[in-house]
């Protein structure tokens, strides 16, 4: 009987290595490097792009391509167009090698990101995204019944700066509910601006030194096709701000050799949709 | 509105912070000054990340009448290096086809727009958003915490609505592509 049970279990032990399992994910390592390029018209400029397959994939094929890309006002959609959809897309100036190809286990994909500018190209900020996608394979098999199949995809952006630019914002909003405070800003130059920044909270019996900071999360405002950016921050906690009014300054980075900001005195009521600019004061 | 403008030197600090990606490797030596002849080590590190995405889900649809959730899905992102504390990366999903593909040509189907997923997923070191499947946008579905080194779920639950247009059983397939995105100047 030990014998039998012995048996057995040898023989599932070696069907189990003789077919391994696979497990239903795709693994990658991928740069995520944001190309930036600081460039001259007519000048020629080569980046590379690297992705490699866990050892344990099969090999799998990917597709390198170029986008134009733009995200929503709240930034929760992204949109990605075929090259040339936007008037700043450099996608027409950037040509890929190679553009297809498959990768084994353990191998990298190193695509070459070749660049030449335009000599006639007016100055300004001009960018789109470069995308990498997994091609699916046409011999696996589809799920049996009602079934989604996912691929893969990374993009990183391509910056490509043609000197002078002109890096300009505005804060068109700063406002609030129980739980977040939101601040609207356009972009008013001819690029795209990375933001970084901060919400202090202030009494207003000393607007001095802050009673609470909240820093806000990197992010991009693109000159066009949507030229604004809501950006949303939680409120500090109750024990650190409890309700009552307080002066709201927003403080911005854009790249300048000064900081952008808005103030604004706000009753802020935790968890409703209680935090209201006092009348008649601020924005 | 009141603009402030704060010390140069502060924004320039700002503007450091956020441009350095650089880490250098440094070795002490000690020594006269005019005998040492040092060598700078530099390590150029990329911003990266390690990505496992699912293949695939399947909807069991006993019902055509009721909505139908799929086995839970895994999703994880590790080992990231990005340029700035501040800096995040996205995860977000786009259909390839406005419609399932139906067992039979021509037969009645789900759309895209009828998967969704909820923000009840449990994720560690995000913050999830429920959304519903388009395939024109790519809608997010987990942004990664400022300055964490991984995010991930076991967890998430995507939902087939009813349809009892659907007359044809068999093989509904639909195409869907994970991005993941660190796009920013």
């Amino acid at each position: 009987m030990n014998l039998c049970l012995k048996t057995i279990s040898a023989l599932a032990v070696a069907l189990v290595l003789i077919c391994p399992v696979k497990s239903q994910a795709l693994k990658f390592h991928s740069d995520m490097n944001s190309i930036k390029i600081e460039a001259q018209p007519g000048q020629v400029v080569t980046r590379a792009y690297h992705l490699t397959l866990d050892k344990g994939e099969k090999k799998t094929q990917f597709k390198a391509h170029l986008e134009d890309w733009w995200r929503s006002e709240d930034g929760k959609q992204s949109f990605y167009r075929p090259a040339g959809s936007i008037k700043h897309s450099c996608a027409s100036w950037i040509t890929l090698n190679p553009a297809e190809a498959a990768i084994g286990p353990g191998e990298t994909l190193t695509v070459r990101i070749s660049t030449v500018v335009p000599a006639d190209i007016k100055s300004g900020g001009y960018w789109c995204a470069l995308t990498v996608d997994e091609v699916a394979d046409p011999l696996k098999t589809a799920p049996q019944g009602v079934g989604v199949v996912f691929t893969a995809s990374v993009s990183v952006g391509i910056f490509i700066s043609i000197t002078p630019v002109d890096r300009n914002a505005k804060i068109l909003q700063l406002s609030g509910n129980g739980t977040d405070t939101e601040l609207k800003v356009v972009n008013e130059g001819n690029c795209p601006l990375g933001i970084e920044g901060r919400i202090e909270f202030y009494a207003p019996s000393d607007t001095t030194k802050p009673i609470a900071t909240v820093k806000l999360a990197r992010t991009t405002v693109l000159p066009e096709p949507i030229n604004t950016i809501i950006i949303t921050a939680p409120l500090p906690e109750t024990a650190q701000l409890p309700n009552g009014k307080y002066l709201v300054r927003a403080v911005l980075d854009i790249g300048l050799t000064h900081y952008i900001g808005a103030q604004k005195t706000m009753d802020i009521v935790h968890g409703t949709s209680g935090i209201q600019p006092e009348a008649g004061k601020g924005r | 509105m009141k603009l402030t403008r704060i010390a140069t030197c502060l924004a320039a600090i700002g503007l450091f912070v956020a441009t350095s990606s650089v880490v250098f490797a440094q070795t002490d030596i000690t020594g006269h000054a005019n005998e040492l002849t040092g060598t700078t080590l530099t390590a150029n590190v990329y911003e990266q990340c390690d990505i496992t995405v699912p293949t695939g889900i399947t909807f069991n649809v006993g019902d055509i009448s009721d909505p139908t959730i799929a086995s839970n899905a895994s999703v994880s992102v590790n080992n990231i290096v990005l340029a700035t504390a501040t800096k995040q990366l996205k995860i977000s999903i786009q259909a390839s086809a406005a419609s399932f593909t139906p067992s039979v040509v021509g037969a009645a189907t789900w759309s895209a727009g009828d998967v969704s997923w909820d923000n009840g997923t449990s994720w560690t070191s995000a913050t999830g958003a429920a959304g519903t499947l388009s395939s024109s946008a790519y809608n997010a579905v987990a942004t990664g915490a400022a300055d964490t080194a991984s995010f991930s779920t076991t967890t998430l639950k995507f939902t087939l609505a009813a349809n009892t247009t659907v007359k044809r059983s068999g093989n509904h397939t639909l195409a869907m592509v994970w991005k993941v995105e660190s796009i920013g100047s």
